[in-house]
């Protein structure tokens, strides 16, 4: 009697344990044309006990989602508190490399960064995230990041669900792992695991959430460091995918179970009409199984390489089935978008890169083509306009997650075969799963943003092979200076009036030059603004700047040349 | 996933670079491992007044917290510094807080900046202005906040605890106070029984 007694409320306990579940944190949303990004250093309380020292953008792990109109030109207000350098980076935006924020964008402490740049993306799901070189991995860890959407005409005429946080919600997995006191193990240290042991959607442990019996979005990213996601239900039931990182599907395409590598995104709708209310089931991944070269198919649990979650099937998302909204949508279209995608015909330039070894040093296990990256090499030279063809090799021990700056390609062979090229992976991409021993061929066009200056990048997107040097920088030239504009004397330029109170304006000398960038250093060496091809005509903003000397470093768009002049501010 | 020979090979070669990097450390000064002296700094108090150790002439020891202005974590800890110094400076064993943050990278903690904060959180010890941070690397102090006790042992300051201040930053009403045990146990003539522990925050970077 006593052992059943016990028996049952271990099980009790057990049952209990197990309904330990967290809701699912639903970041904030920021709209309209100028966003307000404040990267801080913070903490959050994950874990029983004390609480893990995190990083986020207006104060939380994983900041806010904002929502863009395609059309709208979108102004950035990125001020960084953090008292290390970092960059943002607006991955999958097609915008000019210098307000691209990768590794060349650095933003010190206390710096404020204003890019912006028209949208010109499909609706779809996009994201930003760090990407200072070495230090990606550490920042994505520490939570820096957050969700874009971006809203079109086109998918504004479906009915389809996109009520955020109600019938439409953003799911962005990671993992992590702890130490004895709660803080996140992963750094860039080659001696630690690169896998989590515990989830975190959202940055929420445990996380469960309420959706209605009715379709419902689900836009899903995979933020992780190096883990792969084979998602699917628990009920092993048929979902549909709707989009790919760069936009919709021609179709919805079903599925039971999609691939979902480091910085891919796709948007799902799974049909919950068919369920009770107070149902309940489980958005998981499937992981346990997979052929070795899945990351996080790896069998150890701890150690090198290690993880609790490794060669496991787990939950990623808790689901409790409530009540249909008010005008649920019960249907789903069977067609979505009329995309026109290049061909491999069309490619009048191939390329084919090569996954090899690194050099072995510190985090620098792979590279391509033999040569790490190196900040002031560029790799590629793209002409503006040209179709290309990428043919990505990876004939080496493990597979990878290839991630290209600036454009959406098409995945048009795999291996040399169109037909391995999967339905649920046939949408615009700038992200993709590169299996051990496997090619991916892709298509795309470099259009409308050329640089001589500043480069884009390629990469893995495994933030670890990121910082260990599997990186290239590609620049996209033409509709630029030709070399002799380059070698014509500076043109000159004064600021007005000097000394300053509000705001600053600067009178040039030919009144057709163009800024390619300016920076604004107090006295004592400090960048406060960094202004890419800043728009002046309403002067520059400087009513916040306390009193003193500062220097305004302006960069000629033709030349290239950069003048430093003085101003007093009062 | 990363290459196991790979590592073997760096692990190797990173406890060879260590040792020769530690022989050279000891060659030139020593760094605050437990048991290690501490010798005397004089930097400058929020008052505008230089603070010395030996200013303090009846100290069995002291409290030194690494902190600094704009970190979320070390703010969780004015009141606790308060009420440490309150409780242990009758005792003889004050304490004292130092900013070794970068201060010409992170305008946040410019001393004009821990004067504010100093009067704004109301600190009933000195908050001290590590400028050209040799205190910190001496202290080796990696983050704020972080926690040192040093001890007089034959007119000597030893380093008897390093780490945090407590195990819960958020809950104070929860946290085992790990400076508040080890000062009970010095000032019991024991040993620290807990001497050292992790401690985590905000980075203190150093210039070169």
């Amino acid at each position: 009697m006593t052992k059943k007694i016990l028996f049952v409320s271990l099980l009790l306990g057990s049952i209990m344990c197990k309904a330990q579940y967290n809701n699912l944190w639903i970041p904030d949303t920021l709209a309209g044309t100028n966003f307000n990004l404040n990267l801080v250093d913070t903490f959050a309380q994950l874990r029983p006990g004390n609480q893990t020292i995190t990083a986020g953008v207006n104060n939380k792990f994983w900041g806010p989602t904002l929502f863009f109109n395609q059309g709208d030109t979108v102004h950035m207000n990125v001020h960084s508190f953090l008292n290390d350098s970092t960059t943002i980076h607006w991955h999958g935006m097609h915008l000019p490399a210098v307000m691209d924020g990768g590794p060349h964008q650095v933003i010190p402490p206390g710096t404020i960064w204003q890019p912006y740049w028209k949208v010109t993306n499909n609706a779809a799901t996009y994201w930003y995230h760090p990407h200072l070189h070495n230090m990606t991995m550490e920042h994505l860890t520490k939570g820096l990041g957050g969700f874009i959407i971006v809203r079109d005409p086109i998918e504004a005429a479906l009915t389809l669900p996109r009520t955020y946080g109600v019938d439409d919600f953003p799911i962005v997995l990671t993992s992590r792992g702890y130490n004895v006191t709660n803080q996140f193990t992963i750094t860039n240290n080659i001696n630690i695991s690169e896998y989590g042991d515990y989830m975190l959607t959202n940055g929420t442990p445990n996380a469960q959430v309420s959706l209605p019996n009715q379709y419902v979005r689900l836009r899903i990213l995979n933020a992780e460091i190096e883990r792969g996601y084979n998602l699917g239900f628990s009920d092993n039931r048929t979902f549909y995918v709707i989009t790919n990182d760069g936009g919709l599907l021609n179709a919805p395409v079903a599925v039971t179970r999609v691939k979902l590598m480091v910085g891919e995104r796709i948007e799902i709708l799974v049909n919950l009409g068919t369920n009770n209310v107070g149902d309940t089931l489980n958005l998981k991944a499937f992981n346990a199984g997979l052929a070795f070269g899945f990351p996080g198919a790896e069998p150890q649990q701890s150690g090198l390489n290690g993880s609790l979650l490794n060669n496991h099937d787990f939950t990623v998302l808790h689901i409790n089935v409530a009540a249909a909204t008010a005008n649920p949508v019960t249907t789903m279209p069977a067609t979505l978008a009329n995309n026109i995608y290049w061909t491999a015909a069309n490619a009048t330039v191939n390329r084919t890169i090569t996954v090899t070894p690194g050099s072995g040093v510190g985090l620098a296990e792979f590279a391509f083509d033999n040569a790490a990256f190196a900040l002031n090499t560029i790799n590629k030279t793209v002409n503006i306009n040209t179709i290309e063809k990428w043919t990505i090799v990876n004939s080496n021990i493990f597979s990878h997650a290839f991630h290209i700056h600036d454009v959406q390609f098409k995945i048009v062979a795999r291996n040399g075969n169109a037909s391995a090229v999967g339905d649920y992976e046939s949408g615009w991409k700038d992200d993709v799963y590169l299996p051990k021993g496997e090619s991916v061929s892709f298509v795309t066009k470099f259009e409308d943003y050329s640089d001589s200056i500043h480069p884009f990048m390629y990469h893995c997107h495994f933030s670890n092979h990121e910082d260990g040097g599997m990186m290239g920088q590609f620049v996209v030239t033409g509709n630029t200076t030709g070399i002799n504009e380059q070698q014509t004397k500076h043109k000159d330029f004064s600021l007005y009036p000097n000394p300053a109170n509000n705001k600053l304006f600067i009178a040039f000398d030919d009144p057709t030059m163009q800024v390619y960038y300016i920076k604004i250093i107090n006295a004592s060496g400090r960048t406060i603004f960094m202004l890419p091809r800043p728009q002046l005509q309403n002067g520059i903003e400087i009513s916040n700047l306390s009193a003193g000397i500062y220097f305004l470093q302006l960069t000629d768009e033709k030349t290239k040349m950069t003048v430093t002049k003085t101003f007093i501010k009062e | 996933m990363k290459n196991k020979f790979i590592k073997s090979y760096l692990i190797i070669t990173a406890t060879i670079v260590a040792v020769i990097f530690s022989i050279q450390g000891f060659c030139k000064e020593p760094k605050a491992v437990i048991g290690s002296t501490i010798s005397d700094f004089g930097l400058k108090n929020v008052d505008g007044n230089i603070i010395s150790l030996s200013d303090y002439k009846n100290a069995k020891g002291f409290i030194v917290v690494f902190t600094c202005n704009h970190c979320p974590f070390a703010k969780l800890y004015s009141k606790r510094l308060i009420d440490l110094n309150n409780k242990y400076s009758v005792l003889n064993v004050p304490l004292i807080a130092i900013n070794s943050m970068d201060s010409l990278a992170y305008e946040d903690e410019s001393f004009n900046k821990m004067k504010l904060k100093a009067k704004t959180d109301s600190f009933n010890f000195p908050y001290l202005h590590d400028d050209f941070q040799n205190v910190g690397k001496t202290f080796a102090a990696g983050h704020t906040p972080m926690a040192y006790i040093i001890w007089n042992e034959n007119n000597q300051w030893i380093v008897k605890y390093k780490g945090s201040i407590d195990d819960n930053g958020e809950n104070p009403e929860k946290a085992t106070s790990f400076i508040g045990n080890a000062v009970d146990e010095l000032l019991q003539n024991k040993s620290v029984s807990n001497p050292v522990t992790e401690s985590f925050g905000c980075k203190i970077f150093y210039r070169k």
